[in-house]
């Protein structure tokens, strides 16, 4: 699609509605050398939840600081419908809603009080701010907390209010960068809850997460990043076809144990502190749970799953590293 | 933008204001605890260069170290993400920063002109010798805070910055008690200007080279609004 001139009129929130984000061979390399990210192209369609999966440091934050103006790429471009939104960083502002990774500014702020002022900055009627952003507290049961200063919130309150901020009035793209960080399980549900309901608005949804197994339930179509680059990308279903007739089995070892030996069966295996995560043929289930329960009698093992291949063993597959998964055994 | 600035400030508000007013009826009692008989023009020099340095502390000071603050818990790429221009978001957090700092300014010359015994003749002009020095001192803030990018570079800046204008800036006192090369450098900085166009607006006989004064100061005010402009706009 050809890009048409900016214009000088202002995007307005609702003149990206409709269209999809493109992000084209982009690259970005800092001062030092670094290369953060190395030639991405992502496709993202009006309406869709797209997740972003990988380690630390793959450069997931700095691909969506690109996508909001906040870094200017080395090369490539930014599309958003009509809009470059490389070319001219104030509409990407416009357009996209963003909820960075650190947390919020809102000390001084009422927590219903700060969903109110960031939907009104957002070009909301003072009515209908107040009746939504009622709907968003309710909706993630924030309501114990809304006559509270942000200064008195706990990390897991203000990650909530700030996503209820970013969301409050919505635009044509939301990106949010972590946005379950030291959020309670409860309500972490709720707020995949809403991001879903947000997505059938017709909102695009530009997710960077880690929490694997919730992003599988929540996204439409996802990427995962690795050391700045795309290493796949597709549906939850699409990346898992590989997975196909495998189980995991997920073990839990005492503190300072030593990884036991893997017996044959094991086709890949992955260990995060004590958590070990084995991916076998689903015709060795037997055998797997037989192994498993010879190391939790004979005290080398806590606890062990077994269940079906995630989305989890496609990032342990595709990175070599397990997620921090802090619901423990899934 | 402004209700966001000042409800962002609000629990700070009260605090500011109290150590603006604090610092200023501080500094004006103070002098003369230095200099006992203390002559009517000194106090005068004092009384009135002691507002304009409470008018200057909030955006010169205070401003960027708030700034550098949210820089470091990384909250303020929140604001930079926000759909307002850069010019609307400055205008903002001026008209907060020249809130905060006014009563300072009011009590320093309230207290000073009783404990000196002071009359002030006080003409419109002091409107735009206020509104523009704190429009400089508020921009030269927000650019130092938007162009370092280590905020603890801004916040040591900031502490040099309180050196200068106490120790090397003649607001509080006429630029000839000065080494003439160093009054002759004050001619080109913002900080006697700012002292020659306010002390004018409060009391007569203090307008020398006050035109000179006023395009000192819309240089710099234009100066480092464009420099803030181009750091906010900044993309690494």
């Amino acid at each position: 699609m050809a890009t048409q001139p900016v214009t000088r009129t202002p995007a307005q929130p609702t003149s990206g509605r409709g269209s999809s984000l493109r992000i084209e061979s982009l690259t970005k390399e800092f001062g030092s050398g670094v290369r953060a990210n190395d030639d991405i192209s992502l496709d993202l369609e009006a309406g869709e939840a797209f997740g972003l999966l990988g380690p630390n440091g793959a450069g997931k934050t700095t691909l969506v600081k690109q996508v909001i103006g906040l870094l200017r790429p080395t090369s490539g471009r930014i599309l958003l419908g009509p809009y470059d939104l490389v070319a001219d960083p104030g509409a990407a502002r416009q357009l996209c809603a963003y909820l960075p990774q650190a947390a919020v500014p809102i000390d001084s702020f009422k927590a219903g009080e700060a969903i109110e002022i960031a939907g009104r900055i957002r070009g909301g009627s003072r009515r209908d701010v107040h009746r939504r952003a009622g709907e968003l507290i309710e909706a993630l049961d924030l309501g114990e907390w809304e006559q509270t200063l942000g200064m008195r919130l706990s990390g897991g309150v203000r990650r909530l209010v700030g996503f209820a901020m970013t969301i409050v009035w919505p635009c044509p793209v939301a990106i949010l960068d972590e946005p379950t960080n030291d959020v309670d399980p409860l309500r972490r549900r709720l707020l995949w809850n809403e991001l879903r309901r947000v997505r059938d608005e017709g909102v695009t949804v530009l997710l960077v997460t880690h929490n694997v197994m919730e992003a599988e339930k929540s996204v439409d179509r996802l990427a995962v990043i690795d050391s700045g680059r795309v290493v796949a990308s597709g549906t939850p279903s699409a990346l898992k076809v590989d997975e196909r007739g495998r189980l995991r089995l997920q073990v839990m070892l005492p503190p300072g144990s030593d990884t036991p030996p893997l017996p044959e069966f094991v086709l890949r295996s992955a260990q995060s502190g004590h958590t070990l995560v084995a991916v076998v043929s689903e015709h060795d289930a037997a055998a797997a749970v037989d192994w498993a329960q010879g190391l939790l009698e004979d005290g080398s093992a806590e606890e062990y799953a077994l269940g079906a291949t995630t989305l989890e063993d496609v990032y342990i597959r595709l990175t070599g590293r397990v997620t921090a998964d802090e619901d423990g055994l899934a | 933008m402004l209700l966001w600035h000042a409800s962002s400030l609000r629990v700070w508000a009260v605090t500011t204001i109290v150590v603006e007013i604090m610092a200023g009826c501080g500094m004006v009692i103070g002098v003369g605890l230095l200099v006992p008989d203390i002559s009517q023009t000194a106090a005068l020099y004092c009384t009135t260069g002691t507002a304009v340095i409470t008018l200057i502390m909030v955006g010169l000071i205070i401003g960027p170290q708030f700034i550098a603050q949210q820089r470091t818990d990384g909250t303020y790429e929140y604001l930079l993400g926000l759909p307002v221009p850069r010019t609307a978001a400055a205008f903002a957090w001026y008209t907060v920063c020249l809130v905060l700092a006014l009563p300072g300014a009011v009590a320093a010359l309230a207290l000073g002109c009783w404990h000196y015994d002071l009359s002030l003749r006080v003409s419109p002009a002091v409107v735009p010798a206020v509104l523009l020095a704190s429009f400089t001192a508020t921009m030269l803030g927000y650019a130092v805070a938007n162009a370092i990018e280590r905020p603890m570079v801004t916040v040591i800046l900031t502490q040099v910055v309180i050196f200068l204008a106490f120790g090397y800036a003649p607001i509080n006192f006429p630029p000839d008690q000065m080494p003439h090369w160093l009054a002759e450098a004050n001619r080109g900085l913002p900080f006697l200007p700012m002292a020659t166009a306010v002390r004018h607006g409060l009391t007569p006989g203090f307008d020398n080279r006050l035109a000179e004064s006023y395009a000192v100061l819309i240089a710099w005010a234009v100066g480092s609004a464009l420099v803030a402009a181009i750091a906010i706009g900044r993309r690494r």
